[in-house]
């Protein structure tokens, strides 16, 4: 049999197609082999980002800070009732209290800044401190565990003639933070909190207190989120005279939006929370709910990156 | 039978072609760059890992989403929580082949231009692309450069309208990755 004979068309066109076939599928064999080359890479510790879009849920402080090397100016608002005298008082707007606080981020676990907020005009320092960090793969942790501490020097006069210490104006925050974003949209925290006073007003009242503070995030969309906190009295004597009958403080509780745009968070909040200030909005809330003790606020924060992140170095030959 | 037999010696063929032919790396250097009236937006990162084979041209790239730095930290987070979503795509990856193979000569050091043609898939999409580069020979060493601009919504990644004029409608992605023989 002559090899011209045996060549037909169709023959060359099943010829041609297995040949092309067979390199085709060793084509892609070779490319999931050289994946496979590449290793599944060991999965890396992921850490969880954005818990809270803000460092502080509303007022009580969140489980994030800015990253290293990044700074913050804070703007904290809280207007008047809106149940004292309404249209007179353009529903609080006219009596507003104001907190300014910067902060920087040496590296991302320290976190410190400085404040002052209108009212008794405290003056404070802090620090905020991450111990664990939640995260997924390699390491897996399931909560954020966060110290944060502040000391607040209450500036405003005695209207007494006795002589004070520097020391009886001083109060003490100190917090645990433990969060956890439960999935895209929904993050919680609890904060056990300690806030101890130098001097009271009456000596019934005990210096240390204590209180249970709860934060809670969900969003709506990549933007916009809800947000709520709480900071619940533990059973203790904590009360204030009004007209001379001894009446409990409240317990604070905000509810508010989160709006995202690039470098700004804006919140927007009601709260029964006048004062901004750690200690007089954690232990010292006269206002009730129920009562229309309902403030409106917002915080505006902004970011600055005081020190770029290190980025890699292309490799050359 | 005879069919079979071919397939088999060609695949036998194929894989003792392969052997000693392939070069890879874990440190592929990576960098897109953003540039806008409003601002100019860049990161990188030299995680990326890849392998070559001299045999066949054929050329797989993969990296970490999480795994680019950029100059701001909030930046950084946006595009991780809100763009690529690597929560849900961790990794973006290449696979293709080296088209003009026979213009490279592996044994005379030098710069070769080569067309690569192959998958892109970023956000979990794939794109067919074909992009030019260049191959750097110098001795065991190959160093391969490509540049090639990515729009993101090709990818699906949605820019929302607020930040709309800062974000460049045409990504330009820069790869560099130097190669060692990985001795398979």
């Amino acid at each position: 049999m002559s090899l011209r004979r045996l060549i037909t068309v169709k023959s060359v066109q099943r010829t041609l197609f297995f040949i092309f076939g067979t390199a085709l599928s060793i084509s892609s064999l070779g490319q999931d082999d050289m994946f496979d080359m590449l290793g599944e890479e060991e999965e890396p510790t992921v850490y969880t980002t954005a818990t809270f879009k803000g460092s502080r849920v509303i007022n009580l402080q969140s489980t994030e800070m800015p990253s290293a090397g990044v700074g913050q100016f804070i703007i904290l608002h809280r207007f008047g009732a809106i149940n004292d005298e309404p249209l007179y008082n353009f529903f609080g707007l006219d009596v507003a209290s104001v907190r300014l606080s910067f902060d920087y981020s040496i590296n991302d676990y320290i976190n410190f800044g400085l404040g002052r907020s209108s009212g008794t005009k405290v003056y404070d320092g802090w620090v905020k401190a991450k111990l664990l960090r939640q995260s997924s793969g390699a390491r897996n942790m399931p909560i954020s565990l966060l110290y944060y501490g502040s000391v607040n020097v209450n500036t405003s006069k005695f209207n007494d003639d006795y002589d004070h210490y520097f020391s009886e104006r001083v109060s003490y925050v100190n917090q645990v933070i433990v969060g956890k974003k439960f999935n895209e949209s929904f993050s919680m925290e609890l904060v056990p909190t300690v806030v101890h006073f130098n001097v009271r007003d009456t000596r019934e009242q005990p210096n240390t207190l204590f209180g249970l503070g709860a934060g809670g995030r969900l969003k709506l969309t990549n933007r916009v989120a809800i947000t709520a906190d709480y900071m619940l009295q533990l059973p203790q004597k904590n009360t204030r005279l009004v007209n001379g009958v001894e009446t409990a403080y409240n317990n604070s509780f905000s509810i508010g939006v989160d709006i995202e745009t690039g470098g700004h968070v804006f919140q927007l909040h009601l709260t029964n929370s006048r004062a901004i200030s750690d200690p007089n909005w954690m232990m010292n809330t006269p206002g009730n709910w129920f009562d229309g003790d309902i403030f409106f606020g917002f915080n505006i924060s902004r970011v600055f990156t005081l020190r770029r992140p290190e980025q890699p170095e292309a490799p050359t030959f | 039978m005879k069919k079979a037999l071919l397939t088999l010696a060609i695949l036998g063929l194929a894989t003792v072609q392969s052997f000693g032919q392939r070069y890879m790396t874990r440190e592929g250097y990576i960098q897109f760059y953003s540039s806008t009236p409003m601002e100019d937006i860049e990161a990188s990162s030299n995680q990326a890992t890849s392998a070559l084979d001299k045999s066949n041209g054929q050329l797989v790239f993969r990296i970490l989403m999480r795994s680019f730095t950029f100059e701001k930290a909030l930046m950084q987070e946006h595009f991780n929580e809100n763009y690529v979503e690597s929560e849900k795509f961790p990794n973006a990856q290449f696979a293709g082949t080296i088209t003009n193979l026979s213009d490279v000569d592996f044994d005379t050091d030098g710069a070769y231009n080569v067309s690569i043609t192959g998958k892109l898939t970023i956000h979990g999409v794939e794109k067919e692309r074909t992009v030019n580069g260049q191959l750097h020979v110098k001795g065991e060493e190959l160093l391969l450069e490509t540049e090639f601009m990515v729009a993101p919504e090709d990818h699906d990644i949605e820019i929302p309208s607020v930040v709309r004029d800062n974000i460049a409608k045409e990504i330009k992605v820069t790869v560099k990755a130097k190669y060692q023989a990985s001795g398979r």
